[in-house]
């Protein structure tokens, strides 16, 4: 068995995150249906909201996971995360009104069976293998569905793969212009798998703090929403995609300046342009 | 007949835009040191080594320009979906994707050096200032490049995939083929220029990577010289006949055996390969021999 790694003392505690993490995302993911109800496409970029809200949830399971002493395989994590979530998320967005409710139970059951061949069969005998990849399907499972709402407007199935196109000034129906047909998905797939792993991948070292770590975590959830609400001008009106660019701005620029500060906090010295500074008694 | 000839002109095209994508690439990883050479940058303070190199722990290359590629090729096909002439929307696609890029690599660099207080490592916050942009730079290209060829392979070839799925596929492999044929140069060569040639890196020198240049101290920046002279070009021909060879391939086989053609041809290359490989192992292998240690040599 491998030998607990503390990365950082103190901070939160995981069941708390994963709570909050989990209720969270689930709301908003929900609040884009307030687009059915209304007639609207405005309120597409709660999807987004909810993507930011569950990377970092995911973030702090993949730190969890890899205190166990996997330092290389911190990007993996991500990869194994989407890799099983987007199967969930897929099979989920045809459950209609209770999809993101579909894509929890569905990923819960990949992870838990990919979980178990990695503990078991390949025989990592990680303690929190199991738990771990369960939460990380879910993670991987609700940001796709989460961004797909926000680039589309719908987690529904029938409309992910409902798209038109404008050929000699005539609007076409075609698979092709839709979220899934034009693999969109395969863009918010790397998105996800990317942002859900660099915040750990990051700041990992023996000063790594938790709040730290957490803020860079909404910071690549906020930059993947701003890839993703340029991506939705395609798919939903003018005026709801800059709303999704707006928030998606001001997100990220809050969220980058605090990760800034805390970087300074937790640094050793915050130097200008000057030369090595050698330690006493090193090297 | 014409098919045929337009095919093999874009084939040459798009190896050519795979070629400068390969040398962009490669510069940008070993100027920001992404890749397998980042574990000595991040080793280094560890073992009392403080320098002033850039720390780009973003993930592997491969997932990196995955990302890179695919992020530009969907803004790409997003705006070309709402009627914006194509290369223009290639250049905005890429130049989201590069202002991606250079948010991950900021906050990499701050992450992992501020994580390294303890051993005493500060932040140089000009090296952000005058590396990041650099490396931005160069990965526009990467990017600009790789999505174009993309768009010729769908327009011009007719590839069945949509454009961000295409994208995502070769940008994965530009990554892997800079990580592999590019980073030697940088990682195995120049960190270790210090020790003697041939004597590969034992663990007592673990970390001592390279500090000091020829005059005042090492900048990422100086990597990026060394690297557009040996391991970007090396890089440059290794994506470009990937890309090159494999269209050629299907262009000039698929009609024959409805598609089997292709797959014979490809496998063939890989044999050819395989062969050229172990020629030149063996050949370096006796050409150079096993290193000898200091001490055999005396004791002989």
């Amino acid at each position: 068995m491998s030998v607990k790694i503390e990365a950082s003392e103190g901070g939160r505690p995981h069941n708390e995150i994963l709570g909050f993490g989990l209720i969270g995302s689930l709301v908003c993911i929900y609040l884009t249906y307030l687009n059915v109800l209304t007639g609207t496409e405005i309120f597409s970029f709660f999807g987004g909201l909810g993507a930011v809200i569950a990377l970092a949830w995911g973030s702090d399971t993949i730190k969890h996971l890899c205190s166990y002493g996997l330092g290389t395989g911190v990007p993996s994590a991500g990869m194994i995360a989407f890799g099983s979530g987007v199967i969930a998320m897929l099979f989920a967005t045809k459950f209609g009104i209770a999809a993101p409710v579909a894509a929890l139970v569905i990923a819960a059951l990949l992870g838990a069976v990919i979980g178990y061949v990695s503990d078991k069969v390949v025989s990592m005998n990680i303690p929190v293998m199991v738990i771990s990849l369960i939460e990380l399907a879910i993670v991987g499972a609700l940001t796709m569905m989460g961004l797909a709402a926000m680039a589309g407007g719908s987690f529904m199935f029938a409309d992910l793969v409902a798209g038109s196109t404008t050929v000699f000034g005539i609007e076409i129906a075609s698979y092709g212009s839709s979220v899934i047909g034009g693999s969109v998905l395969a863009v918010i797939f790397i998105l996800g798998s990317i942002a859900v792993q660099h915040p750990f991948n990051a700041c990992l070292g023996p000063g790594e703090q938790q709040d730290r770590t957490l803020m860079l975590a909404a910071e690549c959830g906020f930059l993947s929403m701003i890839g993703v609400a340029v991506i939705s001008f395609a798919f939903i009106g003018f005026g709801s995609a800059v709303v999704a660019l707006l928030v998606s701005i001001i997100g990220w620029a809050y969220t980058y300046m605090e990760y800034i500060k805390l970087s300074r906090r937790d640094a050793y010295d915050w130097l200008d342009a000057k030369p090595i500074h050698e330690p006493k008694g090193g090297a | 007949m014409e098919n045929l000839v337009l095919g093999i002109g874009i084939t040459a095209l798009a190896g050519a835009l795979a070629t400068v994508a390969g040398a962009a690439e490669d510069t940008e990883s070993d100027i920001g040191s992404q890749g397998d050479p980042n574990s000595q940058v991040q080793l280094a303070p560890q073992m009392g080594y403080i320098h002033r190199i850039y720390n780009k722990a973003v993930s592997g290359e491969p997932p990196a320009y995955g990302l890179w590629c695919a992020l530009g090729a969907g803004i790409a096909w997003a705006l070309m979906s709402i009627q914006i002439n194509a290369v223009l929307a290639i250049v905005l696609g890429s130049a989201i994707a590069v202002f991606v890029q250079g948010v991950y690599a900021t906050t990499a660099y701050l992450g992992r050096t501020a994580s390294l207080a303890k051993f005493e490592q500060p932040v140089y916050i000009d090296i952000i200032k005058s590396v990041t942009t650099v490396t931005m730079a160069h990965a526009f290209v990467a990017i600009f490049t790789t999505v174009a060829m993309c768009q010729l392979m769908i327009v011009a070839l007719g590839h069945p995939f949509p454009l961000p799925l295409l994208a995502l596929v070769w940008g994965i492999a530009l990554g892997a083929a800079g990580s592999a044929t590019g980073n030697p140069f940088y990682g195995k060569e120049r960190q270790y220029q210090e020790q003697k040639f041939g004597a590969g890196v034992p663990i007592s020198a673990s970390g001592n990577i390279v500090r000091y240049a020829e005059a005042g101290q090492r900048s990422s920046l100086d990597n990026g010289w060394f690297a557009s002279k040996l391991g970007g070009p090396a890089s440059g021909i290794c994506f470009g006949l990937i890309v090159f060879l494999e269209l050629w391939r299907t262009v000039l086989f698929e009609q024959i055996g409805a598609g089997w053609g292709a797959i014979i041809a490809g496998v063939v290359l890989i044999l050819v390969f395989m062969v050229i490989d172990r020629y030149i192992e063996t050949w370096a292998r006796k050409t150079y021999g096993p290193y000898v240690a200091e001490t055999e040599e005396a004791a002989s």
